[in-house]
């Protein structure tokens, strides 16, 4: 017989996850203290946007089952306590609601279940935690990316387990339920399985910044990354998945909860973590990439530039550290319209800012546009389209989501990160 | 860390007093005051030694409650690069502290260098650590320091890089002494062949940000640059073809490895959104014009 799942904690990563795992054929008990928002759950509101989500719960169909009430979680053979774990403006965790939480669900589980912490901790938290025996307590490390959440938690490339000890079989139920997903399994003690998540995303941090730091100097010598990239992903040693496209400093606020942690713990434990700070340095430093090519080539007295996309990535509905809204509040001097898919420009970052209905509608004579977030709708945008629309010529798209030559043939001096740079100015 | 303004709009100050009034920045500070119809005082070295152990008393005598100072006064390398110098320039950033204990001013702009980076990083911004590594560089960075800890107002600390312009009195390696070398002997020296790179800011666009500071109300951070470097010998090039004169220019072995310097000046740019500063060309130009007469 299978066995129950429950999931505690309804927002991005335990809803996510929790359909997942019901869509993998187990029963679901999906836990959330907040009474009204399990109702909106249970209304299909889902409080995250994430592609193929609700098509996925709807075929989880009663598998996926929302309560408010923590008794419920008493019939589950393996509880995952799966918060998102909020971070401040220096990527520091709050791990207080998550230790509640587990606390809470420990004390109503079923004296034989297992329970796996899932939301992300810092490296010796689960050991430290002391509410159940080693044998009962896990730690499984979570591959939320936003905006391929579910498709990533549907197919995940492995799962790495933390133990209390490796050596001992993992618990047959949880075993069960992970075998569902077809993928290995990486049993290891709690601290590594801790510092693997982190060390994957330093990875990713890693490859971004040399691709941003190879990008702008492509940009500088007429050189084009979009020509070279393809050239290391089929370096063995790179790969075809590499994260080489560059982009406009990290943001979401997840990276850099895991680079603060690294930081920290180096600064505790008297290790070499200076490249940190490098990549930290030059994430800040490529954020405003945008408004150094608008000052750049921007010459109109009190300016109009127009703002496609304000979430810090395409399918999200996220805004933590986005390029796009710093962009805004940095361009004082200048009269702003945005638009984005599916978040509203708030007043309360320009005081010029007006918020359009549509792309071209934001594009209305502009001096520059300026294509922060590569949502899928901007790749529809015809150049010669733009350009009608717009006052000025320049349009800054870090993103290259207007074609190049088409941009080129309209007229627009087009300015993508990582290809050489146009040379006329306005 | 950067520059945040107290005003949004600038705000002319009850009164802006200019410590180093007779020198290259200060002039043109001043005139530039009259021209915003800016009530400014010039203080010279003439008028107060602000090196004289007294000098504390005497500069709070004659500033009044409200004032703005702008801090300009210090003795450049060319004046020496000892530890006298450096002392001497300490002396002044004493003063100026014991001044500000006692009448209470509005804002103070200390105008500093960047000569308190080194040469390890070449690209420059305000998070880069300060270390210095000549006494000049130490003698500013010191006096930043002292003037954070121990002057009671409100503080700007702006870093120029190189300024460049008519009626500099300095003759430091760049454009003002390219510009001399051109006019009286028709050949520019270069170190190595001016491979080095470096931000050449106009005097008129540093004058221009430093009062914009003054009125603004502003404290904290900022580097005064371009953003944009070329290297000695393109504006030894750029002199030549001004120079109204056929100017050699004159590479020669080079003694020390070519160092770099460019600016990030995207906190310039969010301080001072719509910054414009002149082209370099056309900053020679004017400079060119000036000292050929």
């Amino acid at each position: 017989m299978k066995p129950t799942v429950g999931f505690a904690g309804m927002t991005h990563l335990g809803l996510v996850s929790a359909a997942a795992v019901a869509g993998r054929g187990f029963k679901v008990v999906c836990f959330d203290s907040d009474q009204a928002l399990v109702d909106r759950l249970t209304r299909r509101q889902w409080p995250v946007l994430e592609p193929g989500l609700d098509e996925l719960i709807r075929s989880n169909g009663a598998r996926q089952h929302f309560t408010a009430a923590p008794s419920d979680l008493a019939a589950c053979d393996v509880i995952y306590v799966a918060p998102d774990v909020p971070t401040d403006d220096q990527g520091r965790s709050d791990v207080s609601g998550l230790t509640a939480l587990v606390r809470g669900t420990a004390a109503v589980m079923d004296p034989g279940a297992v329970m796996v912490v899932l939301s992300q901790v810092p490296p010796g938290y689960t050991r430290t935690l002391g509410v159940l025996s080693p044998e009962r307590l896990y730690y499984q490390v979570e591959t939320l990316v936003f905006g391929q959440a579910v498709e990533r938690a549907m197919k995940p490339e492995r799962t790495i387990v933390g133990c209390a000890d490796p050596a001992r079989p993992l618990d047959a139920r949880l075993r069960a339920v992970l075998d569902g997903f077809g993928c290995p399994i990486l049993p290891m003690r709690y601290e590594s399985a801790e510092l693997a998540k982190i060390s994957i995303n330093c990875c990713l941090v890693a490859s971004i910044v040399v691709a941003n730091t190879l990008a702008e100097l492509c940009e500088q010598i007429g050189a084009d990354w979009s020509e070279i990239a393809p050239a290391l992903k089929l370096d063995r040693r790179i790969g075809p998945h590499a994260y080489l496209a560059p982009g406009l400093g990290i943001a979401g606020g997840n990276l850099e909860r895991d680079l603060a942690t690294v930081q920290r713990l180096a600064e505790i434990q008297g290790t070499e973590a200076g490249v940190v700070a490098a990549w930290l340095r030059n994430s800040r430093y490529r954020r405003y990439w945008p408004l150094r090519q608008l000052q750049e080539r921007v010459r109109a007295v009190d300016p109009v530039i127009g703002i496609l996309g304000v979430t810090y990535k395409e399918n999200t509905h996220s805004i933590k550290n986005s390029p796009a809204v710093a962009l805004i509040k940095a361009l004082t001097g200048c009269r702003l319209a945005a638009f984005d898919p599916v978040v509203r420009a708030s007043a309360e970052w320009h005081p010029r800012l007006t918020v359009a209905d549509n792309p071209l509608a934001a594009c209305d004579g502009a001096d520059a546009v300026a294509i922060m977030t590569p949502w899928p709708l901007f790749r529809t945008l015809g150049p010669a389209d733009l350009a009608q629309r717009m006052h000025g010529r320049v349009v800054i798209d870090p993103f290259a989501m207007l074609d190049r030559a088409a941009a080129a043939a309209a007229g627009l001096e087009h300015v993508v990160l990582g290809a050489p740079l146009p040379g006329d100015q306005q | 860390m950067t520059l945040s303004h107290k005003q949004g709009d600038p705000l002319k100050p009850a009164r802006i007093v200019v410590l180093g009034a007779g020198g290259f920045l200060g002039r043109r500070l001043l005139a530039a005051c009259a021209a915003s119809g800016v009530e400014a005082e010039g203080l010279g070295s003439r008028d107060l030694d602000l090196t004289d152990a007294s000098a504390g008393a005497q500069l709070a005598q004659l500033l009044r409650p409200r004032d703005v100072l702008v801090f300009l006064a210090a003795l450049t390398p060319d004046k020496g690069r000892d530890s006298s110098t450096l002392m001497r320039n300490l002396a002044m950033g004493r003063a100026v502290c014991e001044a500000t204990r006692s009448v209470e001013l509005a804002h103070l702009v200390y105008a500093s260098s960047d000569a308190v980076y080194s040469f390890a990083t070449t690209l420059i911004c305000e998070e880069t650590p300060a270390i210095p590594t000549d006494l000049y560089g130490a003698m500013h960075r010191t006096r930043e320091l002292m003037l954070a800890a121990e002057a009671k107002v409100p503080l700007a600390i702006l870093r120029l890089t190189a300024i460049y312009g008519a009626d500099d009195t300095h003759n430091s390696y760049g454009p003002n002494r390219f510009a001399r070398q051109a006019h009286k002997d028709g050949r520019i020296a270069l170190f190595g062949n001016g491979e080095e790179m470096r931000d050449h800011l106009y005097v008129d666009d540093a004058i221009d940000l430093m009062l914009q500071a003054a009125m603004r109300g502003s404290t904290g951070l900022l580097n005064l640059a371009t953003g944009k470097s070329e290297s000695f010998r393109a504006v030894a090039d750029l002199v030549a073809a001004q120079a109204g004169r056929h100017v050699e220019i004159v590479p020669s072995a080079r003694q020390n490895p070519a160092t770099h310097r460019h600016f990030d000046v995207t906190n310039l740019m969010r301080a001072f959104p719509g910054t414009r500063f002149k082209p370099l060309a056309d900053g020679l130009v004017a400079t060119v014009g000036a000292i050929r007469g």
